[in-house]
C-alpha cells in the first residue's frame, strides 16, 4: 500500500475498532438471544438466588478492595468472606487421654510432644516415673527401661514444673542419654 | 377488492445500485481474509472467553432479566433486549480486555496487508 504512514496508522486503528466493534455486537447479540430463550422458556426460576449470589460476591469485592481491612496478619480478629472471625489458637478444651489435663486444642500438639515422649523431658518423665525412689538402680537401664513404662501417667505432671533437683540428677546421668 | 399493497411495491433496491461494477475497498478484503483465514472465529472466541471470565456476561444477563421482569415474560422480543444491552455492554468492556483484543487485529491486520 502506497498511503503515507500516519495516515495508515489512523485508518489502521479505525479498522481495528470497527473489526472490534463488529465482534462485540455479534456477541451481544449471543447474550441478548440467550437471555431472551431462557425468559420465554421460564428457565430463570433460580433469578432471586443469582441476585443474592451477584449481591454477596459485589460486596466481598469491596471488602477486598478496602485496604482498612484487616487482613491475614493484622490481629486477632480476621474476617473471612462470610463475615465470620475465628480466634487465631482454636479455643475448645478437652481432656488429655494421656496425663487426663484439661488441654487447649490449639495446645494439643506440642502437649503431645511433650506428655507423650518426643522430647528429653518426656521420655526422663518416664523413667523418673518407673525408678521412683531407686534413683541409683534403674540410672544405667533407665534408656532400656523406658519402652516398657511409655504409658506411665502417675508421675508425670511433676516434671512439667522443671523440677531443679531432677535436673541435677540428669546431669549426672548424661552418659546414658544420648 | 383493493389490490394488496404488497403488490405495488418500488423494485428492490439491490437491482439498482450494484450494477455498475465496484472494487472492493481495501476494509472488504480485509474483512474477507479475517473470516477465511478463521482468525474473526479465534478472536470471537478469544472475546466471549475473556467476557465471561470478567463477569460481563454476568452483568448483561442482570440487566436482560431486570427488563424481562420490568416487561412482562411474554412481550420481550431479542430486538428490544439487544437494544436495552448494547449501550451499556460496549462501554462496560474491560480496557485491558479490549487492549488485549485491538492488539491481536492490530497484528492480524499488519499480517494480511502485507
Amino acid at each position: 500500500m502506497s498511503v503515507p504512514n500516519e495516515e495508515n496508522l489512523s485508518s489502521q486503528s479505525q479498522l481495528s475498532s470497527h473489526f472490534f466493534l463488529d465482534l462485540l455486537d455479534s456477541i451481544i447479540v449471543d447474550v441478548a438471544s440467550e437471555c431472551h430463550r431462557i425468559a420465554k422458556l421460564g428457565l430463570d426460576a433460580n433469578l432471586e438466588e443469582e441476585d443474592e449470589e451477584l449481591k454477596l460476591s459485589a460486596q466481598a469485592r469491596v471488602r477486598m478492595a478496602d485496604p482498612g481491612n484487616s487482613n491475614e496478619t493484622n490481629g486477632k480478629y480476621v474476617v473471612d468472606i462470610f463475615g465470620q472471625t475465628h480466634p487465631s489458637v482454636a479455643n475448645e478444651i478437652f481432656e488429655c487421654m494421656n496425663c487426663s489435663r484439661s488441654i487447649m486444642a490449639g495446645k494439643f500438639a506440642p502437649h503431645l510432644e511433650k506428655c507423650m515422649g518426643k522430647g528429653r523431658k518426656a521420655r526422663l518423665k518416664v523413667t523418673r516415673s518407673s525408678s521412683g525412689a531407686q534413683n541409683r538402680n534403674s540410672r544405667g537401664s533407665s534408656v532400656s527401661t523406658y519402652s516398657n513404662h511409655s504409658s506411665n501417667n502417675s508421675s508425670v505432671n511433676r516434671l512439667t514444673n522443671g523440677n531443679p533437683s531432677f535436673a541435677g540428677e540428669e546431669h549426672s546421668n548424661g552418659a546414658s542419654q544420648p | 377488492m383493493k389490490p394488496k399493497s404488497s403488490v405495488n411495491r418500488p423494485p428492490t433496491p439491490d437491482v439498482v445500485e450494484n450494477l455498475p461494477e465496484r472494487e472492493p475497498t481495501f476494509q472488504e478484503l480485509i474483512n474477507i481474509k479475517f473470516i477465511e483465514t478463521g482468525e474473526k472465529e479465534r478472536l470471537m472466541e478469544l472475546l466471549r472467553e475473556r467476557l465471561v471470565d470478567c463477569g460481563w456476561k454476568d452483568e448483561m444477563k442482570a440487566l436482560c432479566r431486570a427488563f424481562v421482569k420490568k416487561k412482562g415474560r411474554d412481550n420481550v422480543t431479542v430486538d428490544e433486549l439487544v437494544h436495552v444491552i448494547t449501550p451499556k455492554g460496549r462501554a462496560s468492556v474491560p480496557d485491558s480486555v479490549k487492549a488485549e483484543l485491538l492488539q491481536r487485529i492490530r497484528t492480524f491486520l499488519v499480517s494480511a496487508a502485507l
